[in-house]
């Protein structure tokens, strides 16, 4: 007790973001998307940016966040090249480059577009860069998550580095052996063959020892120790019933205009 | 190449068993790091596919739709939560492709190549179906692969219908992909040991 009740301390002197629940954080990213969706003005739309960046800049940057960002800028920027030159709503010319002409409509339908994807990517960045898998693995079970679908969730993210690791060994042995680069696509696909028939063989025969391995600790056991949360939550059933209302208004506003738009 | 008959149609699983048990359980995380492997060599080989359903056809086919749908499931929320937050919405699609190939290999359309050829069709048709007004939605009807775009920006251009354009984009890929995928995983799956395919049909 005294040893959880130290590290709620130390919790507590490290960041706000930690009396977060993981579930609220989810519920929170999933309520700004819906609210981008509700919302059709580029400047409501800007402020949910602004909102859910400073939400992710408040917690700390991630390699793989800025990677979401990078690829969906890219994206973002070949969307606005296509609506604002072929959008079929295209009237009002907007800018002319090299007497290439983009219209306003296309354009605006775009931006908004790309702001909805920059308010999910940044509030999802938030959650993976506040929270750990144990931490995750630990609340599910204490809300009351099944523990064989908290296992499931969790052992992704511990398999998956076992797999690259595997990967790396047969990729490693089959240059030693002396497999050239292929140029057209059915060599590419044929050469996938002999890295993916050991590695899925290996990965198969791992998870029948992880099998065995679980039953003989008695994973399906009904009597067990539900670990303690890491951390002390803040308000966490308010914060779920209030974001879960929030949610389902939005959700009833939206249904409700695709019925209006049907009488 | 050991050849045996791949669609066992006394199949000991039953198709639509929920219930996991831990061999689905550990087959599962299996399955998904299967997917992400999958789409990182083809990334790496720089293929004009994802090959990112492979494990989910392979978990389909061995433990039957449910563990298909629930590996593609969970491969796109982890994916959505580590890689590309968009992707996240694309689960419904992996959970559509894991039941499809649950099905078709257990009537019997896995049995040889050229079965495998129909339920290819199939199965990109039931993903574009499901991913097209997702691209709609979220992506203006783009799928973010180049030459796809192409055709849909051509399509768009000759004031065709947004959808239809999205339609063509995203079959035209997935048709490529899904043919690479099943002929993969038939390929993958004549390979596997049959001690190993016995053990998850055993333990449904």
């Amino acid at each position: 007790m005294d040893i959880r009740h130290n590290r709620l301390q130390k919790v507590a002197r490290l960041h706000w973001y930690n009396v977060v629940d993981p579930v609220t954080k989810l519920l929170l990213a999933l309520f700004l998307t819906l609210l981008s969706f509700q919302l059709t003005d580029l400047y409501f739309e800007a402020g949910l940016v602004l909102i859910s960046l400073i939400l992710l800049l408040l917690s700390r940057l991630s390699v793989a966040t800025l990677h979401a960002v990078s690829f969906s800028l890219f994206l973002i920027a070949t969307m606005i090249l296509i609506q604002g030159l072929f959008n079929s709503q295209n009237a009002h010319p907007l800018v002319t480059i090299l007497s290439i002409t983009f219209y306003q409509e296309g354009v605006l339908y775009a931006l908004t577009m790309g702001a909805r994807i920059l308010i999910i990517i940044f509030s999802i960045g938030f959650f993976m860069n506040t929270t750990t898998v144990s931490e995750n693995a630990t609340y599910l079970e204490s809300v009351g998550m099944p523990y064989n679908q908290v296992y499931l969730l969790m052992s992704v993210c511990y398999i998956l580095p076992q797999i690259q690791q595997n990967l790396k060994k047969i990729q490693f042995a089959e240059k030693a052996r002396g497999i050239n680069p292929q140029k057209t696509l059915i060599q590419k696909l044929r050469s996938l063959l002999p890295i993916m028939i050991p590695l899925i063989i290996k990965t198969f025969d791992q998870s029948i020892n992880r099998s065995i391995t679980l039953q003989l600790r008695g994973f399906n056991s009904p009597e067990r120790t539900i670990a303690a949360p890491m951390y002390h939550y803040f308000k966490t059933k308010l914060s779920h019933y209030f974001l879960v209302l929030m949610i389902i208004i939005l959700i009833g506003c939206k249904l409700w205009q695709i019925i209006k738009n049907f009488l | 190449m050991k050849a045996k008959n791949i669609n066992d149609q006394d199949s000991r699983f039953s198709t639509w068993k929920i219930h996991l048990t831990v061999a689905t359980t550990t087959l599962i995380p299996a399955a998904v790091g299967i997917n992400y492997i999958a789409k990182a060599l083809a990334e790496g080989l720089k293929l004009p596919l994802w090959l990112g359903s492979l494990g989910t056809f392979l978990a389909s086919m061995l433990a039957g739709p449910t563990a298909g749908a629930i590996s593609g499931f969970i491969n796109n929320v982890i994916y959505g939560l580590t890689l590309s937050p968009v992707s996240t919405v694309y689960a419904i699609t992996s959970i559509g492709i894991g039941i499809a190939v649950g099905i078709l290999f257990h009537r019997g359309w896995f049995q040889n190549a050229k079965r495998v050829f129909v339920s290819a069709i199939i199965i990109a048709l039931v993903s574009t179906i499901i991913s097209t007004p997702l691209n709609v939605i979220f992506w203006g009807g783009q799928t973010g692969v180049a030459w796809g775009d192409a055709i849909f920006a051509t399509m768009i251009g000759n004031h065709i219908n947004i959808w239809l354009a999205s339609f063509t984009d995203e079959f035209v890929l997935d048709l490529l992909d899904k043919f690479a995928v099943a002929y993969l995983a038939f390929l993958i799956y004549r390979q596997l040991p049959q001690r190993m395919i016995n053990y998850f049909k055993d333990n449904q």
